[in-house]
């Protein structure tokens, strides 16, 4: 395969990139009590430039150029833009959306002296900020740093409502991925100092440099980093059996939050692995062995563990260790076929769970309930969020024609080529048990006849969700179908994206 | 120089051992107090011996976060709460001989397998070999506080030991790191220990208790 080196560009857009929403999220921390306007207009004028500034950047990155700044120490190629698109358009999204999902009631009466909607879209922001940060950086120390900083801006998005339960969730969310994500530390420190003898100094911290050391290094060296990388990152992204901070933190979180912690937070985990473990994993054949197993544990645990839930949100959360478990399998593979299938689910299921987290939000928003045995005695008038839910359902299992379909394929075919045909086994049957999970949960809340106890009283029922909320919804579930139907409007930026994890692999 | 290097270290075990067993909270903070001072000084005589003066940022950021505002903070936190621990799940004899076994046991295989870790020719010369061996050392000791210890002061205190080990790798096998990511990965580490206090706090207060374990409404 043919892979040609890209000219590099200085250019301010890969520090822009994060310096507006982190300007941004300061200005809201600043003013945001002057009034909902300031809040509201504040997020949404940040979250709105820091999109427009990712089309630009993508734009130039499909031209063919690599945008760096400060020497080589932020570099934007295609992956870089991959991930900051996604974040940006989710971000616009959950943004549009909190505004109206929390309603008057939780921006006045239930605001919590430490929690107001003030610090929800300074966070918001600030956290899209770092995350852009991190998908910017070159520097494996860096990584380090502004991974684990996308992890403490969340952490009080988590404990917003300031209950019991969201403190809890939030401490175990906060311990377990800081200790978890300092085993990727150590395991950048290793890397550094075994590639020190082979590179000149200003160059040996740099991400695009470890492609030129990944043969020269000794072995036991790269397994040993690459096991701790895998602990830290997997930690980050929710792989079993490092998970346990997931299910809570993801459940307890607002809905918007749970959307953007399952689309983009741990996404974060899986582009940090795309950047250091997919360069070793052509060389070692161990390296592909071991991420499928530990990813088909997983997949079989997380979709065992959404099977026997009750609560819609901690169902998803489940499913998401299920699914962010084919993401990184994909990645670690360390094959054109592979990275790209991996890619590209990363990005479907940014699309899928974002919209199923918002849509049980409009459920909970609606029938202020989240047990799916409660949901079921609830009469429901939402046409827009059913769709917008079973499109979601079909999608994650992998049905055709939604993208999962697409991705899931693409991923069972690198796993083929790479001769782990039980690997893809485990996945087909996760999927069909994640669409016998959630249709029956669907069908239970949408569809079924529902039950009235008390003699002559009628059912609870829940109206549609305001303007605001479905459109964001409504927009994803088409992206859904669209990219499931042409799957080839994606081809450009993923073909980039995964030739710049070849081209670091290569050494360029 | 050596003989120096060579005492601090030991000290540093010590006091690191100090840390994550002795029962009484406040008594443990101190530990921990001395355990980042001996730190900063390791870091001190490693920029004296190799002439590498970016090492004195390392050395003088460790002495203001983690000798200064986190112990502190946690003795804020214990002087409001309780200075008795929650009872660990191993007892404190128990513990002490597991510890001193298998930690001693443990040091001397990563000082005599030290070229499986760093290839490097610099990193199997002393002092760098004891102080990789013990920067390990560290980093377990403080995994074994947060498995053992259910007490949430002790738990940010295992999270300090694993963070002071992983920085004592870093020192010692990337003695010439650039400054600004120093600054990056100290502001990390006192930002990650004022949330965790924060949400300590809170939790102390929604619970009643300080007991990690009791944290389990969630789980299934």
């Amino acid at each position: 395969m043919v892979v040609t080196i890209n000219p590099t560009a200085v250019s301010i857009l890969p520090l822009l990139v994060f310096l507006v929403p982190l300007v941004f999220g300061g200005l809201i921390f600043a003013l945001g009590r002057l009034g909902k306007i300031f809040r509201h207009g504040l997020a949404l004028t940040g979250i709105s430039l820091t999109l427009l500034i990712a089309v630009m950047m993508t734009v130039r990155v499909l031209n063919g150029e690599v945008l760096t700044w400060w020497g080589n120490n932020f570099y934007v190629d295609g992956l870089s833009t991959l991930m900051e698109l996604a974040a940006s358009v989710m971000g616009v999204i959950v943004v549009v959306y909190s505004m109206k999902y929390f309603g008057a009631k939780t921006e006045i009466e239930e605001a919590h002296p430490y929690t107001s909607m003030t610090t929800y879209y300074g966070q918001i922001l600030v956290f899209l900020g770092l995350m852009n940060w991190t998908c910017a950086t070159n520097n494996i120390i860096m990584l380090y740093v502004s991974l684990e900083f996308t992890t403490l801006a969340t952490v009080f998005l988590v404990t917003f409502h300031w209950n019991k339960p969201a403190l809890e969730a939030g401490y175990k969310y906060l311990l377990l991925v800081t200790v978890g994500v300092v085993f990727a530390l150590l395991g950048s420190v290793l890397l550094y100092s075994a590639a020190t003898p082979f590179l000149p100094v200003s160059r040996v911290l740099l991400l695009t440099e470890l492609g030129t050391i990944a043969t020269k290094i000794p072995s036991n060296i790269v397994l040993l980093a690459a096991a701790f990388m895998v602990v830290g990152f997997g930690t980050k992204a929710g792989l079993v059996p490092f998970h346990a901070w997931l299910p809570d933190a993801h459940a307890e979180a607002p809905a918007p939050v749970s959307a953007l912690l399952s689309g983009i937070v741990i996404k974060v985990g899986a582009y940090a692995l795309a950047r250091t473990i997919s360069v070793f994993a052509p060389h070692y054949g161990t390296i592909p062995l071991f991420i499928a197993i530990l990813c088909s544990i997983s997949m079989i645990v997380g979709m065992m563990m959404a099977m026997v839930q009750d609560d819609l949100k901690r169902m998803l959360a489940y499913s998401s260790v299920a699914q962010i478990a084919y993401v990184i399998e994909g990645l670690g593979m360390g094959t054109y076929l592979g990275i790209y299938g991996g890619l590209m689910h990363l990005i479907n299921h940014t699309i899928i769970k974002g919209l199923l987290f918002l849509a049980v939000g409009a459920i909970i928003y609606s029938a202020g309930k989240r047990k799916i045995s409660e949901l079921s005695k609830v009469k429901f008038k939402m046409p827009l969020t059913a769709f917008a839910f079973f499109v979601g359902v079909f999608a994650l299992s992998g049905m055709p024609p939604f993208n999962g379909f697409v991705s899931k394929f693409t991923l069972f075919l690198a796993l083929g080529e790479a001769k782990l045909m039980w690997a893809a086994i485990i996945g087909i049957i996760t999927s069909l048990f994640t669409l016998v999970c959630f249709f029956r949960a669907g069908y239970k809340i949408f569809w079924s006849e529902k039950e009235v106890h008390a003699v002559g009283a009628e059912a609870a029922t829940a109206t549609e969700v305001p303007a605001a909320m479905w459109v964001g919804m409504v927009l994803l579930a088409i992206a859904a179908i669209v990219l499931g139907v042409f799957p080839q409007i994606m081809h450009p930026l993923l073909d980039s994206a995964t030739k710049c994890v070849l081209r670091i692999l290569i050494g360029g | 120089m050596g003989d120096l290097i060579t005492t601090l270290m030991a000290c540093h075990f010590i006091a690191s051992v100090g840390a994550a067993e002795i029962r009484n909270l406040k008594t443990a903070t101190l530990f921990l107090l001395v355990q980042s001072l001996l730190l900063s000084f390791i870091i001190v005589a490693f920029a004296e011996k190799s002439q590498n003066y970016t090492l004195y940022w390392w050395a003088a950021l460790t002495f203001i976060t983690k000798v200064v505002i986190i112990p502190a903070l946690l003795w804020w936190h214990i002087k409001r709460t309780e200075f008795i621990e929650v009872k660990p799940l191993v007892s404190f004899v128990v513990s002490f001989i597991i510890l001193s076994v298998f930690l001693i046991v443990f040091y001397q295989m990563i000082r005599t397998y030290v070229g499986f870790i760093a290839p490097t020719v610099e990193a199997t010369i002393e002092p760098a070999r004891s102080s990789l061996a013990l920067a390990f050392t560290i980093f377990v000791l403080g995994l074994y506080v947060l498995v053992v210890h259910r007490d949430a002061v002790k738990i940010i205190i295992g999270l300090h030991l694993i963070e002071n080990g992983v920085h004592l790798a870093l020192v010692t096998l990337v003695p010439k790191l650039p400054v600004t990511t120093i600054l990056g990965i100290v502001s990390n580490v006192v930002v990650a220990a004022v949330m965790l206090l924060f949400l300590t706090e809170s939790i102390y207060k929604a619970f009643g208790s300080a007991d990690t374990m009791k944290l389990s409404s969630l789980k299934r």
